[in-house]
């Protein structure tokens, strides 16, 4: 199953549609991971993929390579479900 | 200094040995001179520097008195009366009265030691007469910042070695500063306490007199590196009209003008970073020139980009070439800023080459890389100053780009997991505490820097209160705090079995930790309302100090982990947060997981990339750049050769060899790069000898990539 990897902060005017996008996935056709990079644990994987800017979505497949990014901005819905793999 | 006296106890009969006028004692004081014996001056002494009421000063006296009468001796001197009263102190329990009260200064075999052998905490520092009084005069300092200066709790950290103080020795400095060219062009040279003041330069070799002199003084003034920005830029108006011939020796004169600069202090050669750039920087383009005698040109400098680049192409051309003997210079080291507009700017590929071909044959290029809208101001080993929006502002009136870093204090990673084995929670509990003992030293220093600030142009750092432009030289409300951290790999192998590179598990741990100690910089910059932020500390004797005394206080466990050689003493801990340098990964790969700290690194951070005798092609290690830049968020990247440089014939060749190929000389300078700067191996510590044994010189990665087969 994917892995949708949300970066967000709290002083961020787009963040929230963004978490909105992210909480409306269907949970059995990807697992949400949200990371505050705010914290020592969102900002060390923001580093890990070099994340410059929130929000960012990235899209991991089974094996964590990353197969989707969207760094600085909120896709629509159907390019994100589209990078999951929902039809 | 006090030195050997000849003491003649010559008793008056007609008095009673009792009294203190009875021992008519010749004492050689630390003042040069002999004095008699008089025992109320150990009475006043007591008193003035340490508060203690008359009758205790009288009774140690006394004491002290009845010690020297009893011991008979023929030869005393002022420092040994002191110490005597030093032990009485102590033995009436007022220690608070005897750390007043001490004495700071060295043993005899130490100078001994000092005066015939190098020192190699700093590879920096020649040997000879300016070096030693250096040498000295920094160990009476550190004992005196860590009595004085700081507290308890934090000078006590500093000696177990749970976090380094830097430059204790010159603690009544600032640490590192970046200088702005446009001061001395619009305000000429005028220092305080100089006999001549000299206007503005109105010829380009003027300007340079003036910029090695104020490089000289601000030495006196910071601990450390001394930064110019933007150099081939501000000169740029000077040079029109100037034949290439004429520019090429002003470059000339520049590089060497800085490099034998080893008759400063302590025979030092000024640190000196020069930032450059090919294009005109943006937040200079439309800022108005300062030409010849101080005056505005009516143009503003994004007129003058083909001067400019005149200016640093013959640089490199200097650089290129090398000194008398065709090694590498080791100062001034030139730092080109790579931007998204160097690859808009005619000419950048033949510029990218012509300094990969110095890169490669002598190493000397520096390679920063300011992506998107970032600007950055560079010095030191790796500092830099990214520019704020205040900055930018203050880039219209470019003489007020004057930054300074006021310390450095570095966080012994490797001993946190040590004392935290297993348990996540208390290692970061006991890394957040580290931070807040970096802040406090921090806080400390300010204090005692300020209060010299505030003795005004009377005071020792007069200088940095000149307000030629209306305000201090010495911005304090703009100085950053530097934390710094040695041996996250180390770190991060202890507590989970695994070095950075082995597994993301291990690198994601690492990042972590940088995380917590960035996250933690800025929730105490909010709370103090000041610029705390971390840097790789450069750590040419950080490392080789944090290991030993690790094996000191943990060997059980830091046995483990120290790098090197444990039996020879030649141990060391990975710089900062780089890979471990005997990795085997290709260089490209080195440089991407490096960078991945480099965003959260705020001052400052750099990879090296070791070549050994290798000579890569000027072309294969220009398209190694732009990948950097493209695809990596690397903040600065280096390239180091090894050389040879024999004695005997004068010859300069590649690689560290045993003997010099050309003659078979066996008196030979081996020379890389030992942290941020050339210099040569024989000045190197142990730990850093250690380091260059187990180098990844990345044999035949260049070579393969030149080929296209890499």
């Amino acid at each position: 199953m994917p892995t949708v990897k949300l970066f967000t902060k709290q002083q961020c005017p787009r963040c929230p549609q963004a978490k909105q996008l992210c909480s409306g996935l269907e949970q059995d056709a990807c697992s949400v991971v949200s990371y505050d990079v705010e914290t020592a644990d969102g900002l060390a994987e923001a580093a890990f993929f070099g994340v410059q800017a929130t929000p960012t979505i990235i899209v991991e497949d089974d094996a964590e390579n990353v197969v989707a990014e969207f760094r600085g901005q909120v896709p629509a819905r159907e390019e994100l479900l589209k990078a999951i793999g929902v039809r | 200094m006090g030195s050997v006296i000849d003491l003649q106890a010559r008793q008056k009969p007609e008095q009673k040995i009792s009294e203190t006028t009875d021992l008519a004692l010749n004492v050689r004081t630390s003042s040069e001179d002999m004095t008699g014996w008089d025992r109320q001056k150990i009475v006043v002494a007591l008193v003035r520097e340490t508060g203690l009421d008359q009758q205790t000063a009288e009774d140690i006296s006394l004491d002290v008195e009845a010690v020297i009468k009893k011991a008979d001796i023929k030869c005393i001197t002022a420092p040994l009366i002191r110490e005597i009263v030093d032990s009485k102190l102590i033995e009436r329990g007022l220690e608070d009265a005897r750390k007043k009260h001490t004495r700071l200064g060295v043993p005899i075999y130490d100078v001994d030691q000092l005066i015939l052998h190098p020192n190699k905490e700093n590879a920096n520092v020649p040997h000879g007469p300016e070096a030693t009084n250096l040498t000295l005069a920094e160990g009476i300092k550190k004992e005196y910042a860590l009595l004085r200066v700081f507290s308890p709790e934090i000078g006590d950290a500093h000696m177990r070695g749970d976090i380094h103080l830097h430059d204790l020795g010159f603690i009544d400095r600032p640490y590192c500063s970046g200088q702005s060219l446009e001061y001395i062009k619009r305000f000429g040279l005028s220092l305080p306490n100089s006999l001549s003041i000299a206007k503005p330069a109105k010829q380009p070799e003027v300007l340079l007199a003036h910029m090695v002199k104020f490089a000289a003084a601000l030495q006196s003034h910071f601990a450390g590196a001394i930064g110019w920005d933007a150099v081939n830029l501000f000169f740029a108006p000077y040079l029109e009209g100037r034949s290439d011939r004429e520019v090429r020796q002003l470059a000339q004169m520049m590089v060497y003008e800085f490099s034998q600069q080893a008759v400063a202090r302590g025979g030092q050669a000024i640190f000196t970073d020069i930032n450059l750039y090919w294009e005109v920087p943006k937040h200079f383009e439309n800022v108005p020139a300062i030409g010849p005698g101080g005056v505005f040109t009516g143009r503003t400098y994004g007129d003058y980009e083909k001067e400019a680049q005149r200016f640093v192409w013959f640089l490199f051309d200097v650089y290129r070439e090398g000194d008398g003997t065709g090694r590498p210079f080791f100062f001034p080291k030139p730092l080109v800023h790579i931007t998204e507009k160097f690859f808009r700017t005619e000419g950048h590929q033949e510029f990218l080459e012509h300094i990969c071909d110095v890169a490669s044959e002598k190493g000397t290029t520096y390679f920063v890389f300011d992506r998107g809208e970032t600007a950055k101001i560079s010095e030191c080993c790796r500092l830099s100053f990214k520019l704020n929006d205040n900055d930018l502002n203050d880039a219209k009136e470019p003489w007020k780009m004057r930054f300074c870093a006021l310390q450095n204090v570095t966080v012994n990673l490797p001993r946190l997991a040590y004392k935290n084995m297993g348990d996540e929670q208390k290692l970061f509990n006991s890394l957040t505490s580290m931070v807040e003992l970096a802040v406090k030293a921090h806080l400390e220093k300010k204090r005692f820097i300020e209060s010299l600030l505030a003795l005004g142009e009377t005071g020792p750092l007069a200088m940095l209160t000149m307000k030629t432009d209306g305000q201090p030289y010495i911005r304090m409300h703009r100085a950053s705090y530097l934390i710094g951290m040695v041996g996250l790999n180390e770190m991060v192998k202890a507590f989970t079995g695994e070095e950075l590179n082995e597994s993301k598990r291990a690198l994601k741990f690492g990042l972590k930790v940088i995380s917590h100690m960035n996250l933690e910089c800025q929730r105490l910059s909010e709370k103090h309302t000041m610029h705390f932020v971390l840097e790789q500390t450069p750590a040419e004797s950080t490392s080789y100090r944090f290991a030993r005394l690790d094996l000191r206080d943990y060997g059980e466990i830091a046995r483990q982990y120290v790098r090197g050689t444990i039996d020879s003493g030649e141990i060391y801990y990975t710089n900062s947060t780089c890979l471990p340098v005997s990795s085997r990964e290709n260089p490209i790969e080195r440089v991407k997981s490096e960078g991945l700290f480099h965003p959260i690194i705020e001052a400052g951070s750099i990879t090296h990339i070791w070549l050994g005798e290798s000579k890569p092609s000027k072309q294969s290690l220009a398209n190694f750049v732009v990948k950097v830049f493209r695809e990596t968020l690397n903040d600065q990247i280096a390239f180091s050769p090894e050389f040879t440089n024999c004695l005997q014939c004068g010859r300069t060749v590649r690689g560290l060899l045993d003997a010099c190929p050309c003659c078979g000389g066996q008196e030979i300078d081996g020379i890389t790069r030992i942290t941020g700067y050339f210099t040569k191996v024989s000045g190197w510590n142990k730990g850093k000898l250690a380091e260059l044994k187990e180098r990844n010189k990345n044999r035949g990665f260049f070579a393969r990539t030149q080929t296209g087969s890499a």
